[in-house]
C-alpha cells in the first residue's frame, strides 16, 4: 500500500518536475526543477530493491552532473525569462512528436509480450552492491573498461584544454602582460 | 501493532527534534568555547551561565522580520533554506545512532522496537554521503534565486567547494569500505566490537585524516568555510537571508556538523560498542562530542585558507593520497 | 644604500630588533611541495592547537577572564584623561572658585562654552549662566589649561549619553556637590600644575 502511494505521488511529481524542466522560460526554475526530478527518479530504484543504483543516482547525477550543470548556468543572469527563438514551430513540433511516438512504442512493446526473460540471474544471497559488482566485472566488464577509457580520455582532453595556461598567475603578472598574452 | 514501526517513527520524532534543538544549543557551546578560548566570557546574561541565550536567539529568528529581496527569485529563494535542513535530516536517518532495544509501555502493554538506525538501507554509507552532496543545493540556489553578486559568489564557491570535496570523501572512505566488506553502517560497527584495539582509524590513519578534513570542507567549517566568508564575500550564499529562513540554513549546517561527528565515530572509532566498562551510548556521546568539539577548537586555532589553496590541496595532495591508499589497502586486503 | 644602513644603525641605537627571516618564498612546485609538507608535518599546525587549548584551560580554571564586564565593573581611567569638566569650589567658603573671567569662553576653539556675569550685592563678580555645549565639545583641555583659578578641570565622567543636551550642560550639573565638598580633591590632571612644580620654578633673571 505504501509503495503504491510512493510510486503514483513519485511518478506524478517527477512528470511535473520535468515537464517545468522543459515548459519553463525561467533558467533557474528549469534547473531546479531538473534536480529535483532527477533526485525523484532514485526514489523508483529505492522502492525496485535496487538501493545501491539508487544512491549512485543521487550522487552521480543529482550530486556532480547537476551541480556541474548549475555551475555552468551561473554565468546567465538567472533572475530573468529567456526568449525562445523558433523559427519553425511545425517542424519542431513533428519532428520531437514523431521521436517521442517512437520511443514510446519502444519502451511499451515487451508489455504485451509474454516473453521477458532476465537476461543474467541476480545472486540470491549476494546484496545489492555485490550483485552489481558481479554482473559489471563478468558480463559486462569489456563495456566498463571501455567507458572508464572514454572516460580517461576525457579527463585528459579537459586537462590539456584548461591547462594551456596554466603557469599564467593572473594575480602575480603585470596588467598589460595579461593583455599581450591574449593577443590584443 | 508492529513494534518496530513504533519504535521507528519514535525515533525519527525525537531525533528530528532534539537534532534541531542541538543546532541551537551548538551554537551557545560555540560560542562558549570559542570564547574561553580566547579568554572572553561568552554569553552571560540570558539565565544562568547564558543558557537561556539560545531560546533568546529563537525568539529572534522567530520573530525577525522575512525580508524577500525585490529582484530575486521569490520560488526558488524561499524553497532554498528547506533544501539545507531537510537533507541534513534525511542524511541522519541512515546513521545509525545507538543500540537497538526494545521496552514495553506499561498501560497498553505495547511492544516497542527503538532501532539503531531509522532507515536501515544496507547501503548506508553512500546514502549518507549522496544525501549530503544533494544538500549542496542549498546554498547553491540560494546564491542563484537572490539577486545579489555575493550570494552568486557564494554559490560557485558551494559548487566548486563541495562537489572537490566530495570526491575525497567518497575515496578515503573506500578503504574502510574495503576492510570491512560492506556498505552498511552497523556491519562498520560491528566490525569494531571488539574494543579500542579493532577500531579501523589503527589501520586506516590515512584514510580517517582525509575523511576528517573532508568532512571539515562538506560541513563548510572554518579552515574552509568559504561559502561564507565574512572578510571576503559579506556573507556569501546567506548575504540577503534573514529571519527563519536564515536559520534553517544555521539548522542544517548544525546538523551535517552532527552527522559527520557520528560518521567519524562509526567508521573509524568504534560506533556504539561497548568500551570496558563504559557503555555504548555513553561511549558514542563522549566520541560524537569530541568530533565537535574538535570542529570549534580548530576554528579557534587555525586560519581560513584561500581558494585557490583549496583547490590545489584537494586535487593535488588530498586525491592522489586517497587512491594511494586505496591502492595500496587493495592490495593488502587481495594479498592477505 | 650604505648611507641608508648607518642612518638606521644611528636611530637603532642600542634596541634590540629582532629581523625575521622573510627571504625566501618557495619558487618552484617543488619547494611549495617542500613547504606544505613541512607545515603539516612539522609543529606549526599543532602549536596553534596547543596554545587555544591552554588558553582555554587556564581561562577556565586558571588567570579567568580577559574580559572587563563594563556596565558592571569600569577600568580605571588615567588621570590626565580629559572628560567631562568639573566645577571645583574653594574649600574653605564652598563657594564656587570661578571668577567669571571669561577666559575659558575666549579660548574655547570650538565655540561650546557661554557664560554670563553680573555683579552681585558684594560688587563681586557672579556666574550668572555657565554653559558648554557637549554636542561640540572636542575636549582639548585648553579651558582647563587656561583657568587662572583651577576652577574647571577635566573629570573622569566619560559616559556621556543621554537623552536632552541639557542634562550634562548645565553648570549647577558640573560644579562639585556642596555636601561632596569634603571630598573634592585638589586636581592633579590635565591643566593642573605638575607634582614637581616648585622644582621647575627658576629664578627670574633680574640682575643683567
Amino acid at each position: 500500500m505504501f509503495e503504491l502511494i510512493a510510486f503514483y505521488t513519485i511518478s506524478v511529481l517527477t512528470i511535473g518536475l520535468f515537464l517545468v524542466t522543459v515548459l519553463s522560460k525561467n533558467v533557474l526554475y528549469a534547473m531546479t526543477a531538473l534536480a529535483a526530478g532527477m533526485s525523484l527518479i532514485s526514489g523508483y530504484f529505492f522502492m525496485l530493491g535496487a538501493d545501491f543504483l539508487g544512491v549512485v543516482q543521487l550522487i552521480v547525477y543529482v550530486g556532480a552532473v547537476m551541480a556541474l550543470y548549475a555551475f555552468g548556468m551561473m554565468f546567465f543572469d538567472v533572475t530573468r525569462d529567456i526568449k525562445e527563438k523558433n523559427t519553425n514551430g511545425a517542424v519542431v513540433f513533428i519532428i520531437a512528436g514523431s521521436v517521442a511516438v517512437m520511443l514510446t512504442m519502444i519502451f511499451s512493446m515487451p508489455l504485451g509480450i509474454n516473453s521477458i526473460m532476465t537476461l543474467v540471474q541476480p545472486e540470491v544471497n549476494a546484496t545489492n552492491p555485490e550483485a552489481v559488482g558481479l554482473v559489471l566485472f563478468t558480463k559486462y566488464l569489456v563495456p566498463f573498461e571501455v567507458a572508464a577509457v572514454m572516460l580517461l580520455v576525457a579527463m585528459i582532453g579537459g586537462i590539456i584544454l584548461a591547462g594551456k595556461k596554466m603557469d599564467d598567475s593572473l594575480t602575480s603578472t603585470e596588467d598589460d602582460k595579461i593583455i599581450d598574452t591574449e593577443g590584443l | 501493532m508492529d513494534p518496530l514501526l513504533i519504535g521507528t517513527v519514535l525515533k525519527s520524532i525525537i531525533v528530528l527534534s532534539i537534532v534541531s534543538a542541538l543546532a541551537g544549543f551548538g551554537t551557545y557551546i560555540e560560542r562558549k568555547v570559542l570564547a574561553f578560548m580566547q579568554r572572553r566570557l561568552g554569553p552571560t546574561h540570558v539565565g544562568p551561565f547564558g543558557l537561556l541565550q539560545i531560546a533568546a536567539d529563537g525568539i529572534k529568528l522567530f520573530t525577525k522580520e522575512d525580508i524577500i529581496p525585490s529582484n530575486a527569485n521569490k520560488l526558488i529563494f524561499s524553497v532554498a533554506p528547506a533544501i539545507a535542513a531537510a537533507t541534513a535530516f534525511i542524511a541522519i536517518s541512515a546513521v545509525p545512532l545507538f543500540h537497538t532495544f526494545e521496552f514495553t509501555v506499561p498501560v497498553i502493554n505495547q511492544l516497542v522496537i527503538v532501532p539503531s538506525v531509522i532507515a536501515d538501507i544496507n547501503i548506508g554509507i553512500l546514502f549518507v554521503l549522496g544525501m549530503m552532496a544533494a544538500g549542496l543545493y542549498a546554498p547553491l540556489l540560494a546564491g542563484m534565486a537572490q539577486a545579489n553578486k555575493w550570494g552568486i559568489i557564494g554559490s560557485s564557491r558551494t559548487a566548486v567547494q563541495f562537489l572537490s570535496y566530495e570526491v575525497v570523501t567518497g575515496l578515503s572512505v573506500m578503504a574502510p569500505i574495503m576492510l570491512v566488506g560492506s556498505l552498511s553502517l552497523i556491519d562498520f560497527n560491528n566490525a569494531q566490537a571488539d574494543g579500542v584495539g579493532s577500531w579501523i582509524v589503527w589501520q586506516q590513519p590515512v584514510a580517517f585524516v582525509l575523511f576528517l578534513i573532508a568532512g571539515f570542507a562538506e560541513t563548510n567549517r572554518t579552515p574552509f568555510d568559504l561559502l561564507e566568508h565574512e572578510a571576503e564575500v559579506v556573507s556569501g550564499y546567506a548575504t540577503e537571508y534573514s529571519g527563519l529562513r536564515w536559520g534553517m540554513f544555521f539548522i542544517g549546517e548544525y546538523a551535517n556538523m552532527i552527522t559527520i561527528s557520528f560518521l567519524l565515530a562509526i567508521i573509524f572509532c568504534g560506533g556504539y560498542s561497548d568500551i570496558g566498562f563504559v557503555a555504548g551510548w555513553l561511549a558514542m556521546l563522549l566520541k560524537v562530542a569530541f568530533f565537535f568539539f574538535l570542529m570549534l577548537w580548530i576554528r579557534a586555532a587555525w586560519p581560513h585558507v584561500r581558494p585557490d589553496q583549496l583547490m590545489w590541496l584537494c586535487w593535488k595532495v588530498l586525491m592522489p593520497i586517497a587512491v594511494i591508499n586505496i591502492v595500496i589497502t587493495g592490495l593488502v586486503v587481495m594479498l592477505g | 644604500m650604505n648611507e641608508i644602513r648607518k642612518e638606521d644603525e644611528r636611530v637603532k641605537g642600542t634596541q634590540e630588533y629582532v629581523l625575521l627571516d622573510l627571504s625566501h618564498s618557495p619558487e618552484t612546485g617543488f619547494d611549495q611541495f617542500a613547504q606544505v609538507v613541512k607545515r603539516t608535518f612539522g609543529k606549526e599546525l599543532f602549536v596553534g592547537l596547543w596554545v587555544t587549548l591552554r588558553e582555554m584551560g587556564s581561562t577556565l580554571f586558571g588567570k579567568g577572564k580577559h574580559t572587563v564586564s563594563y556596565p558592571l565593573e569600569k577600568m580605571p581611567i588615567a588621570p590626565r584623561y580629559r572628560a567631562i569638566h568639573d566645577m571645583l569650589r574653594l574649600l574653605e567658603s564652598g563657594n564656587y572658585r570661578c571668577i567669571g573671567c571669561g577666559l575659558c569662553e575666549k579660548i574655547c576653539i570650538s565655540n561650546c562654552i557661554a557664560m554670563d556675569t553680573k555683579y552681585d550685592e558684594n560688587q563681586r563678580k557672579e556666574v550668572s549662566e555657565y554653559t558648554i555645549n557637549f554636542g561640540r565639545c572636542i575636549f582639548c583641555g585648553y579651558c582647563a589649561e587656561v583657568c587662572p583659578e583651577l576652577a574647571i578641570v577635566h573629570g573622569g565622567r566619560y559616559e556621556n549619553a543621554s537623552e536632552q543636551r541639557a542634562s550634562f550642560s548645565l553648570f549647577e550639573d558640573m560644579l562639585k556637590p556642596i555636601d561632596m565638598l569634603t571630598q573634592q580633591k585638589e586636581f592633579d590632571g590635565f591643566g593642573a600644575v605638575s607634582p614637581n612644580a616648585d622644582e621647575n620654578i627658576k629664578k627670574t633673571p633680574l640682575a643683567y
